[in-house]
């Protein structure tokens, strides 16, 4: 269907969007030849070891068995011989037990195909697959395929909204029939009679893409951060989420285009989550990539694949916007990394914090519409409860827009985030 | 190596405290060009005496605060880095908004030492102070020194009338106005052709040219001084029985548009909420009208001098309504549970 304009809200900012180092590499697979798989790649509790040393596993095996509700199960990457199960340093600042398994052979055990599955078994199979939302946060996708309020319709973000990550776009590009097909399954699953691919206007070959399926497509305007699940659904259907509520309590559900692949994957072939595609970019990389990577593949290999040059000045795992600063080219590829992004010195312009001026400008960009100045005044006093009377501490969604837009380089987005971690050990 | 390690979000805008300053600097450079050409040499000392002890304060302070015996160099060098130029915004400021008085050279380097020393720098520099610093040494010097309530005209172009004495020795336009002696003509007031004032408050085009730029890099909102000076307009109207004749000269005349363009509008003595902001300025030009009519003077500076004081009352009662925020719906449970 041809595609219309999103609506618009009235703030955030437009980041430049660094897109065209890696927007027309296509996306290209990555051996490795060790996978150190952590168990806890997703939000929820960790997933329980299967495995242990010295047992042989084959592609797509389960090695770790979902925990509770709120987890998701993990399976092996590649083919061979676990060599350890145990804690491992995750490079960004904690640990996790990681299954590490050395390649031998190519064998696999996939899940039986579906053929013509009803909604149970399309959530069943998510479920089994260990699929966890791909845009970053991990929330598992079984959970939200089976929503506790009626879903009418389902949103595919492809916004990409943060900069320099051309993953999504990539695959829209190469896997659109894909992507359709996996939307299908999860519209089945929901019960949702509208689907509709919500996309920013700077991926136009995307767009006219999608403008040949029977979905509705929806051009958003090219702003920091549309692809926040609030911001899209209001963009898209104008329905405003109360706070504290969910996203099926309007009706709708939200799901990334790369989650619809690998649904599409786990029913048609049978395949877990077990691989995704991450774009290597940033000015500290030779030749950006979008690499398809094995969960599991250790970074330091992404970096090999790309050359970094001398300028790499900081590592990021995930945007640049909401990812995580590694101690360098350490820890491995999870279901949820996006990005792993070389950062030179110029481009993060980290200065030392300058006292506030009062400019207000981090209220003026807030997309929640918050006082981020007022919270960091008050956290830095230790006055969390002030902290969200004045500055809606609780209702943060940690885009990091506020950090990005502020003169005096004060890291306002890490001060909503201690207060919000002091508030809830208070509750 | 050793990788820079920090929290979300890893890209930062290029626009830094010091390039917004230098932007209002730069806003700033048509009125003062305009005040040295009207008022020649003595535009030019006091600009440059209030300009250089304005650095020279801060300066000192850093040098006593840093404990500069130690290493002369490297504390040259640190003082540079993170010098913001509002000293300097608070000087020239202070300057352009005194009359342009030769034989009281050193009235701008008082004003300027008591602005940045006692009002910016004991409140703990750029972002601390309570008051806005020009402000606060303007009207320092109007209650120290007779100086300060003679105004020369400007002496360039027509002057538009015969009156020179009372120009000259008289209080600004506004007092001619209120005293009912004839009055300049809309266009010499715009473009402060024979009026008497301060520096930099005569000629408006210049004014609103640097108020434009500072719009269009989007240093301020352009709908705050806007409000200003519209209520300010209609209010003095309607004071004077909804005589429209008088819109015009009393939007014109005076330090109104500097004052709202430059001075009120200085980040740290508002509020920070937009909300905030609307109120602030509103209550600002009915004050600004309201006291013009009571004193019969000029007020500007005292308005934003006494708004400054209650920015925190504004921001205190103002509170963060999030996107998807309703008001909470009160049902008679919640009643019978209070009572």
């Amino acid at each position: 269907m041809k595609a219309k304009n999103g609506k618009l809200f009235f703030r955030g900012v437009h980041i430049p969007d660094a897109k065209e180092f890696s927007k027309e590499s296509p996306i290209l697979p990555l051996e490795t030849n060790e996978a150190a798989i952590p168990l806890k790649q997703h939000i929820g509790a960790a997933a329980e070891a299967t495995v242990s040393a010295g047992d042989y596993v084959r592609r797509g095996q389960l090695i770790g068995r979902a925990a509770g509700k709120i987890s998701a199960n993990v399976h092996a990457s590649v083919a061979g011989t676990v060599t350890e199960v145990g804690e491992r340093d995750d490079g960004r600042g904690g640990s996790c037990v990681h299954v590490v398994i050395t390649r031998e052979g190519a064998e696999e055990a996939f899940l039986p195909p579906l053929d013509h599955p009803d909604g149970a078994q399309i959530a069943q199979r998510i479920e089994d697959a260990g699929i966890v939302g791909m845009g970053g946060a991990g929330f598992p996708a079984h959970v939200k395929a089976r929503p506790n309020a009626p879903v009418d319709t389902l949103i595919l973000n492809g916004a990409e909204c943060e900069p320099y990550l051309t993953c999504d776009d990539r695959l829209m590009r190469e896997q659109t029939e894909r992507i359709v097909r996996g939307a299908q399954y999860l519209a089945i699953a929901l019960n949702a009679t509208r689907v509709i691919v919500a996309i920013e206007k700077n991926k136009p070959e995307a767009i006219s893409l999608f403008e040949k399926t029977e979905f509705e497509t929806v051009k958003l305007k090219k702003q920091y951060p549309m692809g926040s699940e609030k911001h899209l659904i209001y963009c898209c259907t104008g329905r405003k989420i109360p706070l504290g509520k969910l996203p099926s309590d309007v009706g709708v559900a939200v799901q990334n285009v790369a989650t619809a692949h690998a649904v599409c994957e786990a029913v048609e072939l049978g395949k877990p989550l077990i691989e995704r595609v991450v774009t290597v970019s940033g000015g500290g990389a030779d030749a950006p990539k979008n690499l398809l990577c094995a969960v599991g593949t250790p970074l330091s290999r992404l970096a090999e694949a790309v050359g970094i040059n001398e300028n790499a000045a900081k590592f990021v795992a995930g945007g640049p916007m909401t990812g995580t600063a590694l101690t360098g080219a350490n820890g491995v590829v999870t279901k949820t990394t996006s990005g792993f992004l070389l950062l030179t010195e110029k481009e993060t312009n980290s200065e030392t914090p300058t006292p506030c001026i009062n400019c207000g400008k981090c209220a003026d960009v807030c997309p929640m519409r918050l006082m981020p100045m007022h919270t960091a005044f008050y956290t830095a006093a230790g006055e969390y409860e002030l902290a969200d009377r004045y500055g809606g501490v609780r209702s943060c969604i940690e885009c990091g827009t506020c950090s990005y837009i502020c003169p005096a380089r004060r890291p306002l987005a890490q001060m909503i985030k201690t207060a919000k971690a002091n508030l809830g050990r208070k509750a | 190596m050793k990788p820079i390690l920090s929290t979300a979000p890893h890209v930062k805008t290029r626009r830094t405290t010091k390039h917004i300053m230098l932007d209002v600097l730069i806003a700033l450079l048509p009125a003062t060009v305009a005040g040295i050409v009207y008022f020649g040499l003595a535009a030019a000392v006091t600009v440059a005496v209030a300009l250089a002890s304005a650095f020279l304060t801060e300066f000192v302070w850093y040098l006593v605060q840093n404990k500069f015996h130690r290493a002369p160099k490297e504390t040259l060098k640190k003082f540079f880095a993170q010098f913001d130029f509002t000293s300097l915004i608070t000087g020239l400021l202070l300057a352009l908004c005194l009359p342009a008085n030769l034989s009281a050279w050193y009235m701008p380097a008082l004003g300027a030492i008591f602005a940045v020393g006692a009002v910016k720098m004991l409140f703990g520099g750029t972002g601390r102070n309570i008051v806005n610093p020009a402000i606060a040494g303007r009207v320092f010097l109007f209650i120290s020194f007779s100086a300060m309530t003679a105004y020369p005209a400007a002496n360039f172009g027509a002057i538009a009338t015969n009156d020179w004495e009372n120009l000259v020795a008289g209080a600004t336009q506004l007092g001619n106005l209120f005293a009912g002696k004839p009055v300049l003509s809309p266009v010499d007031l715009f473009l402060g052709t024979g009026v008497a004032g301060c520096i930099g408050e005569t000629c408006k085009l210049a004014l609103i040219v640097g108020g434009i730029y500072l719009c269009a890099r989007g240093v301020i909102k352009w709908y705050l001084p806007a409000i200003y000076i519209l209520v300010t307009g209609l209010f003095a109207v309607a004071l004077e029985g909804f005589d429209f004749t008088a819109f015009l000269p009393s939007v014109l005349s005076g330090g109104l548009i500097l004052g709202a363009i430059f001075m009120a509008t200085d980040y740290v003595t508002t509020p920070k909420s937009k909300l905030g902001n609307l109120i602030y300025f509103a209550i600002l030009g009915l004050l600004t009208a309201g006291l013009r009519k009571a004193t019969q003077i000029e007020v500007v500076s005292f308005c934003i001098l006494l708004m400054n004081f209650a920015v925190f009352l504004i921001d205190l009662a103002i509170k963060a309504r999030p996107f998807g925020f309703r008001k909470p719906v009160k049902r008679k449970q919640d009643k019978e549970n209070r009572a």
